[in-house]
């Protein structure tokens, strides 16, 4: 009676998840066929492996700069991130009282505050800063990524026995101290969960470098492909090898970070 | 790095009143305990607060993005607002989207959930495809829905429906109706498994002796899930709404890259008008209106929500 609910719900489910997957079968098959091929073709498999598509990519794109480019501004707005989340979730842990609470009120209101309302007058203030269509300039825009990390920080710090920050204040560490070889370490879990989820966000986002970048030289990933469409246009093998290419990095990503994301999301169930 | 009182002279009241209070304590204490929040303050400020502020002032005027002799207008843009058809279109298409999205989203994810809880062949092999559309960027997948459903004989679909019902092209993107619909439909694909892995989360935590329980005292599948599944998830629910309807609210990327906001503006959302005005076309006035309307009306959402699930909450618990 059991093995065959099972089977049933397999015989449902299985067709169901290849229909949701279809698309990336479809753009995946796509990039090994030649353009008459897909024409004619769409859903079949290659009749052979046909590569030209990704030397077309290679030689129309300039996808190791973007690739850089978007490396840079992950690594350095996710470290920034952090370390300006995590110092206030300690400042705050050792904040007296009223401190706490102000900061816990200001918290909520950059919550409230959707990236969207701040835009025009982001955009106005960066271009006195000279940061339009800069990499640095979006390092600076992701920084208000690091209400989110302070939220999912202070949670998991609540968690530290206060005893042992205690006890190397009485061996005699300033709060400095303390923060950088106490505080850390412990919640090294916390740093690597939001860390990749911020990761993710800064590395797929599209509507910082759409409105704030216009060069090809400082372009992501993401960016590149959206400004590619025009190109490839005509020639919709190429785009999808595109889309294939720049979607691998992610992949890997997410391949090796799946039990910090699965994680993540208990952790943000938990919150609540 | 500027310190805040440096540019307190620059900021709007709210801010100042926080610099002078953050004064005050860090005067009264010496833990440096402060110290540490420096950053994120000079973060709120800067990155929140005084843009935010400066929204809400030039929301008030005809200010052009160039010439400094703007003047106040008081409440005309505001007005406009809910004059101008095509900010109409961009509020009522933004508000659909956000509410069908967490809709369908939510009635789907919830029973696909129960069923990965459960043992069958190939229950890893679904459970990765479901959740696979959360990874790549929601552009990205724009674009290849994009190609997927054009309107033209050669879009995917298209191609599928003409070769298996011989029916001529269907305007996915070209009709206004339609257009919206398949938007909504993309994002509810590339959401549905994300969210069932939130719920997931959750039903692994509900311990198995609840249901085991009710299963010897008689209750059928449906009568578990009504009286001990969907209680226990409502915690989840509240996460999973929120998450929803911010998204839902602030969408950008999806539309821009499926539809780039038509036919018309049949699918333009509000942070594409406000883009689009504020800084493409330099109507920084009407724009900042806009973004004030959509910083209250998120605020009204958030709080509506949270009514809601403390509602549900109680009923059930």
């Amino acid at each position: 009676m059991k093995s065959r609910r099972s089977i049933v719900t397999s015989v449902i489910m299985i067709p169901l998840a290849c229909f949701v997957g279809f698309p990336f079968y479809y753009i995946l098959v796509n990039t090994f066929k030649t353009q008459a091929d897909t024409a004619n073709h769409p859903l079949a498999l290659p009749s052979h492996l046909y590569f030209g598509n990704y030397l077309t990519v290679f030689q129309n794109t300039d996808l190791v700069r973007s690739f850089f480019n978007t490396l840079y501004v992950t690594t350095f707005s996710v470290m920034l991130m952090l370390v300006i989340g995590s110092m206030a979730a300690y400042g705050c842990l050792i904040g007296k009282g009223r401190t706490s609470t102000a900061i816990g009120l200001v918290m909520v209101v950059a919550f409230l505050i959707p990236a969207q309302s701040t835009l025009i007058p982001l955009y106005r203030m960066l271009i006195g800063l000279h940061l339009v269509d800069s990499l640095n300039g979006l390092v600076v825009l992701y920084c208000t990524g690091s209400i989110f990390c302070y939220y999912l920080i202070l949670g998991y710090m609540r968690t530290i026995p206060a005893e042992m920050l205690e006890a190397a204040r009485i061996d005699g560490a300033g709060p400095f101290r303390v923060y950088w070889t106490i505080v850390l370490p412990l919640i090294r879990p916390i740093l690597i969960t939001v860390g990749v989820f911020q990761t993710m966000w800064v590395w797929n986002d599209f509507i910082y470098p759409n409105v704030f970048i216009s060069s090809p030289q400082h372009e992501t990933l993401i960016l590149q492909v959206y400004t590619a469409v025009g190109q490839f246009l005509t020639n919709w093998p190429a785009f999808m090898t595109l889309t294939v290419i720049v979607l691998i990095p992610m992949v890997i990503f997410f391949v090796f970070m799946q039990r910090h994301i699965v994680s993540g999301l208990m952790q943000g169930s938990i919150k609540g | 790095m500027t310190t805040p009182q440096a540019t307190s002279r620059q900021l709007p009241r709210s801010a100042r009143l926080l610099v002078t209070f953050v004064n005050l304590r860090r005067r009264r204490e010496e833990g440096g305990s402060i110290v540490f929040l420096i950053p994120i303050i000079f973060v709120f400020i800067a990155l929140y607060a005084y843009p935010m502020g400066q929204s809400l002032y030039y929301s008030f005027t005809n200010f052009n993005g160039y010439s400094n002799s703007y003047k106040n207008v008081g409440f005309r843009n505001y007005h406009l607002i809910f004059t101008d058809s095509k900010m109409l279109a961009a509020l009522s298409f933004t508000i659909m989207f956000a509410v069908g999205t967490t809709v369908i989203v939510t009635a789907l994810a919830i029973p696909l959930a129960t069923i990965l809880n459960r043992r069958f062949i190939g229950k890893n092999f679904v459970r990765s495809v479901f959740f696979f559309p959360a990874i790549p960027s929601v552009a990205i997948l724009g674009l290849v829905w994009g190609f997927i459903l054009s309107p033209l004989g050669d879009g995917v679909l298209n191609t599928i429906i003409h070769s298996l019902t011989g029916l001529g092209p269907v305007p996915w993107l070209a009709n206004s109706t339609l257009a919206q619909i398949s938007t909504v439909a993309v994002s509810v694909w590339t959401l549905t498994g994300y969210h069932a892995m939130l719920y997931l989360a959750y039903l692994q935590s509900i311990p198995s002796d609840y249901l085991e329980a009710a299963r010897i005292d008689g209750a059928s599948g449906v009568q578990n899930f009504r009286y001990i599944t969907l209680p226990l998830l409502t915690p989840a629910m509240t996460v999973s709404w929120l998450l929803l309807m911010a998204y839902g609210l602030t969408v950008y990327a999806l539309p821009i890259t499926l539809t780039k906001g038509g036919p018309g503006y049949a699918t333009t959302t509000i942070t594409q008008t406000i883009i689009q005005d504020g800084i493409a076309s330099a109507q920084v006035g009407q724009a900042s209106a806009l973004a004030v309307l959509f910083l209250i009306v998120a605020g009204v959402v958030v709080l509506l929500q949270r009514k809601l699930s403390r509602i549900l909450e109680r009923k059930y618990s």
